[in-house]
């Protein structure tokens, strides 16, 4: 400890003393909550009287939404050439991209890392080599990355019985029938990833577009993951929290409710490698994709406060509350509350990329259900999530075993472990803060019960459900260095696969929608990573520009 | 009158009370790191044996209560005086088990304090009316000594004084109300002369302690480096200790040996002079970390270098090397030429920012022995190293030892290539190091090493830097990876290395 700080503690204590009981108090952790897309949500389900239109907008597409999704369309409208689009942000700029900054750390409040990209994502790894973050071999078998962003070691480590382990399935802290299990599990996975169906195509690829229709892989759908594991002989507790861990990671639910399909892909199409990382290596920033957003956006010319009036790209503040076909094209009226008060503007457009997630959507598009999407019948269950980050101001003193790695997990915990902000930084000494960022996905509880509790839940039990994983690795060890929290609550956060999610007829009515207006965002998918959500938005722009 | 004492006396020992809890909390967070747990657990022990010094109190008689306060007074004054002092010298030079003592000094003082209070408002009640007011007016005083010290201490007297020396300071005050005590009451205490005596003894005691306490400290840490501490701080990253014995000055940077003025000579002029006698044309020279300024002192020795950047973290150690009179004299006050710049910045950090092109580039960062050090040593790192570095210029990496640590040594060695440089990697031997190993590398240019130097050296010439790049049969290069962010293998060699050396 250094001085500095030993004197600040020195006087907390001292007046803390001094006022008898005071000194608990000073554990405490302030929390701020934010809810991006609430307010806008209700709006849309109480229409009230909007105010008329106080500016009118004409541009060639408009996109509506600027989370992933959006940010690929635009980019790739730009990278064509076409440079008449406007991008209508949403209530939350970069969507589940975004990000956060405390002083000079950035850290994530949604996604927060990629895979190495398999060869199918080509549209993801053309935007890495643009951005200097893939250096060589792009469409190689085994690019070559800009090994800042790919995942330094430790990468992971796993909290058994008040001890930390490397990696997530540690083998020597495993009884050896779980150990075999495991083997068996991962080789079966590895011959699924590169199992290839009967129309030449990958079984398990990602985008899920490109994976091989075949029936003897399709027929996973029918069953949830949990049933499929029964049937193959999976029992080990530990591999079993484990899986489970991974379909809450992804998905936002355990495996009893995700397609055996889905399951199984989530390992199976993760098939990118690297020249100089290994197998299975992630890519991740300090803010989390929300690097990618930047890049993104900066590519394609976009940004809140453009002061250049000529500019025909442009990002504009607001949401959405409606979009219908007019002749000759398509009108979008929106409102933001940036001044304060609701102010509406219209977008005339030839052609809109609705970039919203599909249960907004229902409420904006007119005419959703004639381009054969029911929202009764097809909209996929939504999985709520909880994220906290919390500012730290030094590192709490850790458990004895393996040390802090960027992925930080605890064996049986409902929930998903946290994430180190400053773990990519080259530096000499410590940073002065850092953030440790939690994720939870509610999954103990039903979506609709979860959306209920985040509701009316107090910022101080959201806060313990932030932070039960920190607390069971740091104890009250947690608040002594933490300077805030913020709580993110993502009620409607992604997509679930459950089973039958690839015969969803609206969402394959969706996808292949090319009139006036066309649809880009993850749901689509059916599940919510960033190589799909992407790979929508890019189709849409290459539609438009009939390439 | 007499009340006005007393109530003044609550004041005092109330401070003397909070400030010997806070300084036994402060030092052995300190010491022991982990400042909440210590704090909250010298609180609590603390309070607890207030509350049983409280009821020791009731067997205290009611004629009695004057003597036995005083009595306490010099008893918690002495106790609580030496307590910081005690500790630091248990924590360094004995084996007793520093955890014991601590608890059972806090506790100790604890107890007597908590016998104050009580003994006070019973002889008060005993002379005053209303026990109401009585209550109100000490209880009163008794907080207001408390904040009194809770903002003092940390602001004036533990920078100030130093923790031994504030244990010191309210001991004696604890004494003097004693003494004070026996003097105003002196018509009701039986033996008044023997009270006088003995605090005059504890005071006299406590004050040789308070001006000798700094040599007392410098001989508690000597206790853990062995030689004389000329200079001590704790700086926000890392604590700095140098020591000297007869003509040989030391630095340790947490307790580990930076250098010694013995032999320094042999690693500086290794670092700096291959690369810069070989590159006569450099101007611009750049050296990361080396706050010590001694690599910075053998760059200056060269006419054609125009400016040299040195980046350190730490601003308290380039100050201290830039100031200190016996530190200036051996790096022959390298800080105050001209030509010298200096960032007190993250090295790592700026270099990924800087836009500046140098010609030579001198890491001498520390080993490689935890994920977050390695780093500094990585394919990534070189890369932006080399960007800041003209093509036909040189960069030169201290890397640990190619005897002790092979594995480590060539794996850095590996790391330089892979990040695009051509490598001639090299060693010497420097006695409080043992044989230390070097690369000196280029993205473009060629290297020999120098045939002479046109700088008088005292350990290279012309055959012995012959020697530095030629590896002896049993410092073979080991077939290993280079050191990429993703695994880090580096220091996993440098831990199974050093492992297989120090049993
Ligand atoms: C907590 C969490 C962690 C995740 N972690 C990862 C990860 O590590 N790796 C990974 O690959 N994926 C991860 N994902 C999934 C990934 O974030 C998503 O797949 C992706 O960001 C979704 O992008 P999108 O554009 O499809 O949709 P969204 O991000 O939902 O974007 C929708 C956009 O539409 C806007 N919008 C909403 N309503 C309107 C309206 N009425 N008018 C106009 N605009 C509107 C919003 O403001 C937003 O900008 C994570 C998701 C969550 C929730």
């Amino acid at each position: 400890m250094d001085r500095r700080s030993f004197l600040l503690a020195a006087g907390a204590a001292g007046a803390a003393a001094a006022s008898g009981a005071g000194f608990w108090r000073w554990l405490e952790i302030p929390a701020a909550v934010r809810a991006p897309g609430r307010e806008l949500g209700h709006l849309l389900r109480n229409p009230g009287a909007a105010p008329a239109p106080r500016a009118h907008y004409e541009t060639d597409v408009v996109i509506l939404g600027s989370g992933a999704a959006g940010l690929a369309a635009a980019w790739r409208l730009a990278k064509l050439g076409h440079t008449r689009f406007i991008v209508v942000a949403g209530p939350e700029p970069n969507g589940n991209l975004s990000s956060g900054i405390a002083g000079e750390v950035r850290y994530p409040t949604g996604a927060h890392y990629l895979p190495l990209p398999s060869r199918e994502s080509a549209h993801v790894r053309e935007m890495l080599q643009e951005f200097g973050l893939i250096l060589d071999g792009a469409q190689s078998e085994r690019p070559y990355y800009d090994e800042r962003c790919v995942v330094h070691a430790p990468e992971s480590r796993v909290l058994i019985d008040g001890l930390w382990h490397d990696g997530v399935l540690p083998a020597d802290a495993l009884p050896a029938e779980a150990r075999s299990e495991h083997q068996r599990f991962f080789a079966q996975v590895d011959q699924l990833a590169r199992a290839r169906g009967s129309d030449g195509r990958r079984a398990f690829a990602m985008p899920i577009v490109e994976s091989s229709a075949d029936s003897q892989w399709r027929a996973l759908d029918s069953m949830n993951f949990a049933a499929w594991l029964d049937r193959e002989g999976y029992r080990s507790t530990a591999l079993r929290w484990y899986l489970d861990y991974a379909c809450r990671d992804d998905y936002g639910r355990a495996c009893s409710e995700v397609s055996a399909y889905a399951g199984l892909h989530y390992f199976a199409s993760r098939a990118g490698e690297a020249t100089n990382a290994e197998r299975g290596a992630v890519l991740t920033w300090p803010e989390g994709l929300g690097a990618l957003a930047r890049h993104l956006a900066q590519s394609a010319g976009l940004s809140l406060n453009a002061t250049d009036a000529r500019s025909t790209m442009r990002l504009l503040d607001g949401a959405a509350i409606s979009l219908r076909e007019i002749p000759g094209g398509v009108q979008a009226l929106c409102a933001s509350l940036a001044g304060g008060g609701l102010e509406t503007y219209a977008v005339k457009a030839r052609r809109a990329i609705c970039a919203m997630p599909l249960q907004v959507a229902a409420h904006v598009v007119g005419n959703l259900h004639e381009l054969g999407f029911d929202a009764r019948e097809h909209l996929p269950a939504q999985a709520p999530w909880l994220i906290g980050n919390f500012v730290l101001s030094g590192f709490p003193k850790e458990r004895p075993g393996a040390a802090l790695a960027w992925d930080n997990i605890v064996l049986g915990s409902t929930s998903l472990g946290y994430v180190v902000s400053t773990h990519q930084d080259i530096r000499v000494g410590p940073p002065q803060r850092t953030v440790f960022t939690a994720y939870h996905a509610l999954s103990e509880m039903s979506p609709r019960q979860a959306r209920e509790w985040l509701m009316r839940a107090p910022p101080a039990e959201l806060l313990e459900r932030a932070s039960i994983d920190l607390r069971a690795a740091y104890g009250w060890k947690l608040a002594a260095c933490c300077e805030r929290a913020e709580i993110t609550l993502r009620g409607h956060a992604m997509a679930v696969p459950t089973p039958g999610y690839l015969s969803n007829r609206g969402l394959l009515a969706l996808r292949e929608t090319d009139g006036r207006i066309l649809f880009a965002h993850g749901d689509l998918s059916g599940y919510s990573v960033f190589e799909e959500s992407t790979w929508w938005g890019d189709r849409c722009a290459r539609r438009i520009c009939s390439v | 009158m007499i009340d006005r004492i007393l109530i003044l006396s609550v004041f005092i020992v109330a401070s003397c009370g909070l400030a010997y809890e806070l300084i036994a909390g402060a030092l052995s967070s300190y010491l022991l790191g982990d400042s909440v747990l210590q704090f909250s657990s010298v609180i609590g022990c603390y309070l607890f044996a207030m509350g049983v010094g409280s009821h020791l109190s009731r067997y205290v008689r009611d004629d009695d209560v004057l003597a036995r306060f005083v009595d306490i007074e010099l008893l918690v004054g002495l106790l609580g005086g030496v307590s910081a002092t005690l500790l630091f010298l248990t924590f360094s030079w004995l084996a007793a088990p520093f955890r014991a003592t601590l608890y059972a000094l806090v506790f100790a003082i604890g107890v007597l304090v908590g016998m104050e209070i009580p003994l006070v408002m019973r002889a008060l009640n005993a002379r005053s009316a209303k026990f109401s007011d009585l209550v109100a007016k000490v209880l009163t005083f008794d907080y207001l000594g408390a904040l009194a010290v809770s903002l003092l201490f940390p602001l004036v007297l533990a920078p100030r004084l130093g923790l031994a020396r504030t244990g010191l300071l309210f001991g004696m005050l604890n004494v003097a109300v004693g003494l004070w005590t026996v003097w105003v009451f002196r018509s009701s205490l039986a033996k008044p002369a023997a009270q006088v005596l003995r605090g005059a003894v504890v005071f006299a005691l406590l004050g040789a302690g308070f001006l000798a306490s700094d040599r007392l400290v410098t001989w508690a840490e000597k206790g853990l480096f062995g030689d004389e501490i000329i200079h001590a701080v704790t700086t926000p990253y890392q604590r700095l200790v140098i020591t000297r014995w007869q003509d040989d000055t030391r630095l340790y940077i947490n307790g580990n040996l930076q250098f010694s003025s013995r032999d320094e000579h042999r690693y500086h002029e290794a670092l700096v002079h291959p690369a810069l006698e070989s590159a006569p044309w450099a101007q611009n020279v750049l050296i990361l970390g080396g706050g010590d300024g001694l690599a910075l002192r053998e760059v200056l020795k060269y006419q054609n270098v125009k400016s040299v950047t040195l980046v350190d973290l730490d601003a308290e150690m380039t100050r201290l090397f830039s100031t200190s009179a016996p530190l200036t004299a051996l790096n022959r006050a390298a800080f105050g030429d001209p030509r010298v710049t200096v960032v007190n910045q993250d090295a790592a950090q700026w270099i990924e920012h800087s836009e500046r092109m140098f010609d030579v580039a001198i890491a001498d960062f520390p080993d490689p022995s935890s994920f977050a050090l390695g780093k500094l040593y990585s394919v990534p790192f070189y890369r932006l190293l080399a960007k800041r570095v003209a093509a036909n210029g040189y960069v030169v990496v201290q890397s640990t030892s190619p005897y002790f640590a092979p594995q480590a040594y060539w794996s850095i060695v590996k790391t330089l290539e892979e990040a695009g440089f051509r490598t001639w990697p090299y060693h010497a031997y420097v006695p409080s190091f043992g044989e230390w190993g070097f690369v000196l590398a280029s993205t473009r240019g060629a290297f020999a090493p120098p045939q002479h130097y046109r700088i008088q050296m005292r350990f290279l010439d012309a055959e012995v830097t012959r020697g530095m790049f030629a590896f002896a049969p049993d410092m073979p290069r080991p077939p290993v990876e280079a050191n990429r962010l993703n695994n880090q293998s580096l220091v996993h060699y440098f831990e199974q290395d050093w492992h297989r050396v120090i049993r």
